[in-house]
């Protein structure tokens, strides 16, 4: 199979390049050529790298692995080797969300690979990692799309289901718009016991929940002019469900604090009902050893706000070849084995979601004798299919920054919700400005 | 009988001199000159292109940069303060003791063997408003029924954020304290004992004086690295919610490499030299007199 | 008769009120750090437990084994971080102290024009904020090439310890009295055996505790190394906590495992040093 699909793409790259010096198999040799690389390190993320020395054997290369750090420390590192000109490696972790801030340093790699092989990805994830028409990087098989975990006992309980009837006149079942998400919460919070949900509720974090809940309002976080627009009515209703929580008690006190760490633990210790978050923690939620919850935890697409929209923010992972890198086919060929089929379903093995169609259905068939596994790729392959990146803009990570605290200040009633949006619409406007973006 | 070059302390000073020249002076030169640029990581060229003092008064109209600044100065001031105190109690209570010295010293140290990202996480998990360690304890004991939002309320966050400084870094004045105390010669004490003195009066007069260069010293080291409570508040609040927290660490950080404007975030950090070099230089004054008092030469 | 009592019944007092003082002056310095031990015995679910686990259920070494499996059963490359973490540590303190020794006799026993200056000038560098200093550090050290090495990180250490080395070791030469020396020298000695015979000893109480201070602050520093620092030809153990983190999760009983295996070793060199310390008690001879 994988034969036939190597002889395949290559007689199609054959015709489409036509005598170049990709017209061969992948990964095609290399031999004598040393590519240094930056990965992103952590436990999640590693066991992929395995598979380095596959790819050494196979090309006659070698890779060197001259950074591994946490993806913020990489950003950070990144960013510095672009202030003092020291780009001297070839291949780069990246991210959907950071990929915007790094404008020139990376290759199109649709010129580097047959198009067949870009095919392969799912069209979103192409889509999400190609900045002003060049395709910056290939989606490994970790994809973020967020979807609502909840505890199944609380939706079974025949009191519970009588008392919510009988309050808000309709049937308690998993919460399929973010209205019912609210009622549910309020409905579910006994504070300090326990509470209904839970947000992030900071940083980038609390940016990108806010960003989703005004897509799923219908409204937009930045205009077709690229005027910062969510301080519209539509951004007024996304940023009250966030307040009205609070106010309500359904939230901890200190979510405006919490992060994504702080969230998976909330959940696990069993103590919030309702928890919209990554596919990462999947396993952890419904591991005894792990979590109180084990056993006990369903999963659904993310709820629909009042457009009829499913929030959907979304990010990934891969990998791009630098600019000035020397040998950018062997560099290529190391980004296009890392995220070919028998990567991705190395990765999707463990639980991340895959971004090649094939490795979907894969994934899919593999579990079926295992009812929780497919409750959760069933919920995120829904997830997935409304999902969306966030806007390019090289400054949304300072946006962000500038953002948040006015989204706190709007949750912590130190503003109106209004006021807070203008406020901080205002500071993206000048930050736009400042980048010469608008 | 001197056998020596003819300025000795010169070459003694030498390493010293050539270390921090090399780590310290010439960078700090390079981002003094960013700081009148608009310079942005992600676009090198920008480095190049002069603007003079745009980054200060750009800092100098920003009401969340003194905001800030204030809020840094509070911080430094309790916590050092704070901290003094504390070690100086920790390091009476050490030198007292008959048995277990060594254990004892061991243990008064061993906050500092936390890395401060370390002690940021580990209370941050402990003052989590709903599972953490603090509001667990709380309400096991009855002691209230509320789910306390230890890092949300911006005087309970300070608190926290104050505890965990405290505690990891008390140790630092009770270590120099404590060396002091040993060096300290004992017949002064004895003298003072024989001439009817009370343990107070003989505390205050005697042990005192002669301690407090240490307890100077110590928080002359301690203004100068306060920067490292930045990884603790990073980690713990990131100067959130709302800015609640914010201090010029968290700010100064975020605007230079988030943000990517390291110009500008160098024109912070020059304004946050000055504040510390106030703080050092009213610090090695006191230190000057304290040493006068015990009459050791300056 | 009835004074000696009384005498004795408050010596009684005072000593158990001094002994509670340290029992809850140690309780509250150990507890955080026993909740790091024993989080990392026990499993996640009893760690953030709501209502609280205060009895451990079981306890197992498991992140342990685990830190030292391989990549993918959630190992992490421990034995290198450790090892680089300690070389860096070592030497920065050595060095940091041997310079420290150097600077401070100079400020304690020579009269110089522009003294104060100086010294104050070496303290001041001591006040740049780290992230003043990363950036550009990071640009001259990626022009000499010493991005992730040894060299480099040591390098910054050195740099970031010896103004407080210079410091306290200045001070507790100054406790030494000069006639001390004098004598010494007049008895024939060189100042150069002066110096090791006399004021050496005496003022290694001093010594002693600037070189557990640097040791501590390079094992733990954090922000210079996570900029100058990338894969295990240098990375420190407080850069290699992170690799418990992910983008969306942590791992904080491993974070805590590895936290452990950092305080262990730190904390008995510690314990070995206070001999040193102990040995400024001797310094019968100093008068104040």
């Amino acid at each position: 199979m994988k034969n036939l699909l190597a002889g395949v793409s290559a007689g199609v790259v054959a015709l489409v390049v036509g005598g170049s010096a990709l017209a061969q198999d992948m990964p095609g040799s290399f031999t004598g050529v040393t590519i240094d690389a930056k990965l992103i390190g952590g436990q999640q993320y590693e066991s992929l790298y395995s598979r380095i020395g596959e790819w050494e054997q196979a090309t006659g290369a070698k890779v060197n692995v001259i950074s591994k750090k946490n993806h913020f420390e990489l950003d950070k590192e990144i960013k510095s080797d672009i202030a003092v000109g020291t780009i001297t490696w070839c291949v780069g972790s990246n991210h959907s969300s950071f990929a915007p801030q790094y404008p020139g340093i990376y290759a199109d790699l649709a010129a580097l690979l047959p198009k067949e092989e870009i095919d392969a990805f799912v069209d979103a994830n192409i889509g999400a990692s190609t900045m002003d028409g060049k395709l910056v990087m290939l989606p490994r098989a970790q994809f973020d799309v967020s979807a609502m975990y909840y505890q199944k006992s609380l939706f079974a309980d025949e009191a519970n289901k009588t008392k919510f009837k009988e309050k808000y006149g309709y049937d308690l079942t998993p919460p399929d718009t973010w209205q019912q998400v609210s009622d549910q919460a309020a409905f579910f919070a006994n504070p300090p016991e326990f509470y209904g949900t839970q947000y992030a509720g900071k940083e980038e974090a609390i940016n990108g929940r806010f960003y989703e809940m005004l897509r799923a309002e219908g409204g937009e976080y930045l205009d077709a002019d690229g005027n910062p627009a969510f301080n519209s009515e539509a951004g007024v209703r996304a940023l009250d469900w966030f307040v009205n929580l609070y106010n309500a008690k359904a939230v901890p006190a200190g979510t405006t604090n919490y992060l994504w760490d702080d969230l998976g633990q909330g959940f696990a210790s069993g103590t919030i009902a309702l928890n919209l978050d990554w596919p990462g923690w999947a396993g952890f939620f419904n591991d005894p050893g792990a979590s109180k919850v084990a056993g006990n935890v369903g999963v659904v697409a993310p709820p629909k706000g009042s457009s009829g929209v499913r929030t959907g923010w979304s990010g990934h992972h891969g990998f791009s070849v630098t600019e000035s890198c020397a040998n950018k086919e062997a560099a290529a060929s190391l980004v296009w084995f890392l995220t070919n089929e028998d990567s991705q379903k190395l990765e999707a093995g463990a639980g991340p979601l895959p971004t090649r169609d094939a490795v979907w259905e894969w994934v899919i068939e593999q579990a079926s004798d295992d009812p929780y596994r497919k409750e959760v790729l069933e919920a995120f392959q829904q997830a997935a299919a409304g999902a969306y990146p966030v806007p390019q803009s090289p400054s949304w990570i300072e946006i962000s920054n500038a953002v948040y605290p006015e989204l706190q200040a709007a949750i912590l009633g130190d503003k109106t919700t209004q006021e807070a949006l203008d406020a901080a619409a205002e500071k993206a406007k000048a930050i736009l400005e400042d980048a010469g973006e608008l | 009988m001197r056998g020596w070059k003819p300025a000795p302390h010169v070459l003694l000073l030498l390493p010293a001199f050539v270390v921090l020249a090399a780590v310290v002076i010439v960078p700090l030169l390079l981002s003094l000159y960013s700081s009148f640029t608009p310079f942005r990581l992600t676009r090198p060229e920008t480095i190049y292109e002069f603007i003079g003092l745009r980054n200060y008064i750009r800092l100098f109209a920003d009401r969340e940069f003194w905001a800030a600044f204030g809020r840094t100065v509070l911080l430094l001031t309790v916590a050092l303060n704070v901290e003094m105190v504390l070690g100086l109690f920790l390091a009476l209570l050490v030198e007292k003791a008959t048995r277990g010295q060594r254990l004892l010293r061991t243990i008064m140290m061993f906050p500092m063997m936390f890395s401060p990202i370390l002690v940021g996480f580990q209370f941050k998990f402990m003052f989590n408003d709903n599972i953490g360690l603090v509001n667990n304890a709380l309400q096991s004991l009855g002691l209230t029924d509320q789910a306390i939002p230890w890092l949300i309320d911006g005087k309970l966050a300070f608190t926290s954020i104050l505890i965990a400084e405290v505690w990891s870094s008390t140790s630092v004045f009770a270590i120099f304290i404590l060396a002091g105390l040993m060096a300290m010669p004992k017949e002064p004490l004895e003298a003072a004992k024989v001439d009817g003195c009370t343990p107070w009066q003989s505390f205050r007069y005697v042990t005192w004086p002669f301690i407090m260069p240490f307890a100077y010293i110590a928080m002359t080291i301690r203004s100068l690295d306060i920067a490292r409570a930045y990884d603790i508040v990073k980690i713990m609040t990131d100067g959130g919610p709302a800015k609640r927290t914010e201090i010029l660490w968290t700010l100064i950080s975020r605007t230079a490499y988030s943000d990517a404007r390291m110009g500008l975030a160098n024109a912070m950090a020059y304004v946050a030299i000055l504040l510390s070099i106030l703080f050092t230089v009213m610090f090695f004054r006191q230190l000057a007199k304290a040493r006068q008092q015990i009459g050791a030469e300056w | 008769m009835d004074e000696n009592q009384a005498n004795r019944i408050k010596r009684a007092l005072l000593k158990t009120g001094h002994l509670i003082g340290l029992f809850i002056a140690m309780a509250i310095i150990c507890l955080p750090g026993l909740w790091i031990v024993l989080s990392s015995l026990r499993p996640t679910v009893e760690i953030m437990a709501k209502p609280p686990v205060w009895i451990p259920q079981s306890l197992s070494f498991d992140a342990y084994i685990a830190m030292f499996s391989g990549v993918g059963q959630g190992g992490i490359p421990v034995l290198d971080y450790f090892r680089n973490s300690l070389i860096i540590s070592v030497t920065s303190t050595v060095i940091a102290l041997a310079v420290g020794m150097a600077g401070g006799y100079a400020f304690a026993r020579y009269q110089f024009r522009g003294k104060s200056a100086i010294f104050l000038g070496f303290m001041l560098t001591r006040t740049v904020p780290g992230i003043a200093l990363s950036l550009p550090l990071f640009f001259v050290y990626a022009k000499l090439g010493i991005i992730d090495t040894h060299f480099g990180l040591i390098l910054a250490y050195v740099a970031l310890n010896v103004p407080f080395t210079i410091w306290l070791i200045d001070g507790f030469f100054r406790q030494v009295p000069r006639d001390l020396a004098e004598a010494a020298q007049i008895d024939g000695c060189t100042r150069w055996q002066a110096f090791w015979q006399v004021e050496f000893p005496l003022a290694r109480s001093g010594i002693a505790s600037a070189g557990i201070f640097a040791f501590l602050i390079s094992w733990n520093e954090f922000a210079l190394a996570s900029q100058l620092t990338r894969s295990t030809n240098s990375k420190t153990l407080p850069v290699g906590l992170l690799d418990y983190t992910a983008e969306f999760t942590i791992d904080w009983r491993g974070m805590c495992a590895l936290a452990v295996v950092m305080i262990i070793p730190a904390l008995t060199l510690t314990f070995i040093v206070q001999k040193h310390l102990v040995s400024g008690l001797t310094s019968g001879a100093v008068k104040g």
